[in-house]
């Protein structure tokens, strides 16, 4: 109970506890609310329909690990979860990556020493002879 | 001499003059393109248009003669206009490239669009598509930017002479084009693109490197042959990025030759940037101090005359300096600046320089060519005697090697010494012509004097040019054309071995010494070198001579030092340092001074104020930049009785674009050689009858 508040903030637990109604969990263990909406109302008022995700317990939380389907959800971009209305995956899409910043598939820009092992050529280099 | 006015100034200029001369005579500034001093007028860009009282349009200044009593104006409401219309139409067909250009930020026609172009453009039809052409390795071409001033053609044709640039169709449909997709072929093709006012020809290179403004620019001096052609070094951090020539009235005008202006990507390939020492066999990185020690320690367990000292082609003054001073600590005779086993450097001074000068060729009104091919050896000097042909008529003889085309008709009289002395003789019908003229020039190459008889040809050449009225009152025109931009300095610094009988490079190399110190020396044949021999090589590249080195010394190439070159007029010229040398490559001449610390014989020279003050000592001649001394005229004493060799006079250039180290490290150079290879290839095989 009490790590689980380490991960989520006091206010959360306490809206998730009273008004959220779960709607749905994915494979990680994302589990995703919304609030009892009062209808007809501008999407600015406070007391209109909010969706939000709880990560699992023990687990940092890492917003580009929820998939595709329900980050348009929660971005109200689709009316209906996943679990309602699946993700269309057209065949040319590729699977959404999480951010990747800190591993070692981490994007390099070209150039960098990091990406091949050898920087490009710059000012001032030379070729030094060898026998 | 016809008196002007122009806007209210009354200005008298020579006969002969333009409008625009006077114009400009008279402080007015007047915008141009097609118009160059050095070139045929044309008269094709209207952009110089002034207004002339009594006519009814305005004329263009540049192909309008002056003459007495026109009244011009070049500030009217009418000039103004014209100049406006003129840009809007050249601008009509020219890419709006500026950004990604390479000429923007010295292009005349943003210049001049500035200053006195239209604000804005009227223009919504598409522009004018024209193919790319093909020029070679060296120019590029991006023919939609095409003002058609024709400079360029005019260039080739005039200067250079080679006619490989013409242009077809007429009006917007002009293009500038070389007919049959080849490169070009001449020495001097380069400067079309510093003729071209605006990016239509750009060095290729150069092409998409660097943008003027981030140049930083050194002025120096070309080194790649003995001319002395002036030069601007123009560096972006710690790189050459291109090399441009500098006005030089009395040597290079404005033009520089294709190998000065292209081989500095040499200076980046082959560097030697550590000391190396020869450990098991094997050449291997060392630190300075363990090079020096172990150049040192050899240099100390040897007898002095068994060292000998041999200077390459591309060694400036100081470094020559420091040389004759260990050279005499040390105690040995055997020194030699003359690595192609010339003969000059005994006798006077006269006797190894082009005496009349470069801007004097403009004055001689006939040329005996002795064993020199200059088109080769000097290409900007070859441009200023054909400069001389085209003004009057003028015979030229050669003696050597028939059939290369200098750009100029030349008699081909012999190959060998035997028509040198049969001239003298006056058994040759040439002799006439050379006697009738007021000027005469004999021009005596390396091919000439770089043989065993060198010394008799030498004399024999002098007494031609004695009996043929070479030598006059104010007219010297015995001449000595130099292919390596170190060796007069060396002369006049007296490198040679001679006073107490030392060895010159072929001794050297025949097994004379047992240490053999290399500064610079390329061109070399070090194959016949016995195994025993221990070679010090001190330099810039790792080129010929370095893989047979024991001792590696780290040297700079010219761009990376402060050097005095001496050119084959005998005129000294300061090349000042542009990058820094790469890695732990020093200064030469320090690298010499350190040595001779370690050698225990410390040779006191510590600031290059010091060296150049000694060399001011050892040759006065040489003491400020960019004078000529003139050397008095005498006869070196006779050689005695050498005997002439039968064989014919030969160039020493066989390649152009590959004379030393740097050229030969660069690829583009290395290009320019298998295309021109190629060519030759074609015409052995007979498609050209
Ligand atoms: S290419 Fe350049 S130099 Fe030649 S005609 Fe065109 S603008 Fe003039
Ligand atoms: S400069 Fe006079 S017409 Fe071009």
């Amino acid at each position: 109970m009490l790590k689980w508040l380490s991960f989520n903030a006091l206010g959360t637990w306490l809206t998730t506890r009273f008004r959220g109604e779960l709607v749905g969990q994915d494979e990680l263990g994302n589990r995703y609310y919304r609030n009892k909406a009062v209808k007809g109302l501008n999407a600015a008022d406070w007391r209109a329909e909010r969706r939000w995700v709880v990560y699992p317990d023990g687990v940092e939380p890492e917003p580009t690990l929820v998939p595709p389907g329900w980050s348009g959800w929660l971005h109200k971009r689709f009316e209906h979860p996943p679990t309602v209305a699946p993700l269309q995956v057209k065949p040319w899409e590729k699977p959404a990556l999480p951010n990747l910043t800190g591993t070692p598939y981490a994007y390099v820009p070209p150039g960098s020493e990091r990406g091949r092992g050898q920087r490009d050529r710059a000012t001032g280099d030379y070729e030094a002879w060898t026998p | 001499m016809p008196k002007l006015t122009v806007d209210g100034v009354e200005v008298e200029v020579p006969v002969g003059s333009t409008v625009l001369q006077a114009c400009e005579a008279a402080g007015r500034e007047i915008p141009i393109f097609c118009f160059h001093p050095r070139l045929n007028i044309a008269g094709s860009c209207r952009m110089c248009l002034v207004e002339m009282e009594k006519s009814p349009k305005p004329v263009a200044s540049c192909a309008m003669p002056a003459a007495d009593g026109m009244v011009i104006k070049t500030d009217t409401p009418l000039v103004h206009k014209a100049r406006r219309g003129v840009l809007e139409f050249l601008l009509i067909n020219h890419p709006l490239d500026c950004p990604i250009c390479d000429q923007g930020g010295e292009c005349d026609l943003q210049d001049i669009t500035l200053f006195y172009g239209p604000d804005q453009s009227r223009y919504t039809e598409n522009k004018r598509p024209v193919v790319d052409k093909y020029l070679g390795p060296l120019v590029s071409t991006h023919m939609t930017r095409c003002i058609h001033c024709t400079r360029c053609i005019r260039f080739l044709d005039e200067v250079a002479g080679v006619e490989e640039l013409g242009a077809v169709q007429r009006g917007e449909h002009m293009e500038i084009t070389n007919w049959i997709e080849a490169s070009l072929t001449s020495e001097l093709q380069g400067n079309i693109i510093d003729l071209c006012p605006v990016g239509a020809l750009n060095s290729k290179p150069y092409e998409y490197k660097a943008r003027t403004w981030e140049l930083r620019k050194t002025e120096s001096i070309d080194v790649s042959d003995a001319v002395g052609s002036n030069i601007r070094v123009d560096a972006r951090g710690n790189e050459v990025m291109r090399i441009v020539p500098r006005l030089h009235e009395g040597i290079n005008e404005e033009w520089l030759s294709d190998k000065g202006r292209f081989l500095y990507d040499g200076l980046k390939k082959r560097r030697l940037d550590r000391p190396m020492v020869r450990r098991d066999g094997q050449l291997q990185p060392a630190d300075w101090r363990i090079a020096l020690d172990a150049a040192a320690a050899r240099l100390k367990g040897t007898a002095p005359e068994r060292i000998g000292f041999v200077i390459g082609d591309l060694v400036d003054a100081e470094t020559m300096v420091l040389v004759r001073e260990l050279a005499a600590r040390i105690g040995t005779p055997n020194v030699d600046c003359r690595q192609d086993g010339s003969r000059l450097g005994y006798g006077p001074r006269a006797s190894w320089l082009f005496n009349s000068t470069i801007e004097g060729i403009e004055r001689a009104d006939a040329f005996l060519l002795v064993g020199t091919n200059p088109r080769h050896e000097a290409a900007v000097l070859n441009a200023r005697i054909r400069k001389r042909s085209r003004q009057i008529p003028m015979p030229v003889g050669r003696i050597g090697a028939a059939g290369i085309d200098l750009t100029y008709e030349v008699q081909d009289l012999g190959a060998g010494v035997q028509t040198l002395s049969d001239l003298l003789a006056g058994g040759i019908g040439f002799a006439k012509e050379l006697r009738a003229a007021q000027n005469p020039m004999v021009i005596l190459g390396s091919g000439a004097t770089a043989r065993a008889d060198g010394l008799a040809v030498l004399d024999l050449a002098m007494r031609v040019a004695d009996e043929f009225g070479a030598i006059s009152e104010g007219w010297n025109g015995f001449n000595v054309l130099h292919h390596a931009a170190s060796r007069v300095a060396g002369l006049d610094l007296g490198l040679v071995p001679g006073q107490g009988g030392g060895l010159d490079v072929a001794g050297m190399l025949a097994g004379g010494v047992d240490v053999l110190f290399l500064i610079g020396a390329d061109e070399l044949d070090l194959s016949g070198l016995s195994p025993d021999v221990h070679v010090i090589y001190q330099g810039h590249h790792g080129d010929r001579s370095a893989p047979r080195a024991d001792v590696i010394l780290p040297g700079a190439a010219w761009t990376e030092k402060h050097g005095t070159y001496v050119n084959t007029e005998g005129r000294p010229q300061r090349a000042k340092l542009a990058v820094m040398p790469p890695g732990e490559a020093r200064e030469d001449w320090k690298i010499l001074r350190a040595l001779s610390d370690v050698l225990g014989v410390t040779v006191k020279l510590d600031t290059l104020g010091a060296v150049r003050a000694r060399l001011a000592e050892l040759a006065p001649f040489l003491a400020t930049p960019d004078v000529i001394v003139p050397a008095a005229w005498e006869r070196a004493a006779g050689p005695g009785d050498l005997g002439f060799d039968r064989a014919p006079f030969v160039s020493p250039i066989t390649e152009y674009y590959q004379t030393n180290a740097i050229a030969r490290a660069s690829g583009v150079m290395a290009e320019c050689t298998k295309l021109r290879l190629a060519e030759h290839s074609i015409k052995a095989t007979g498609t050209h009858g």
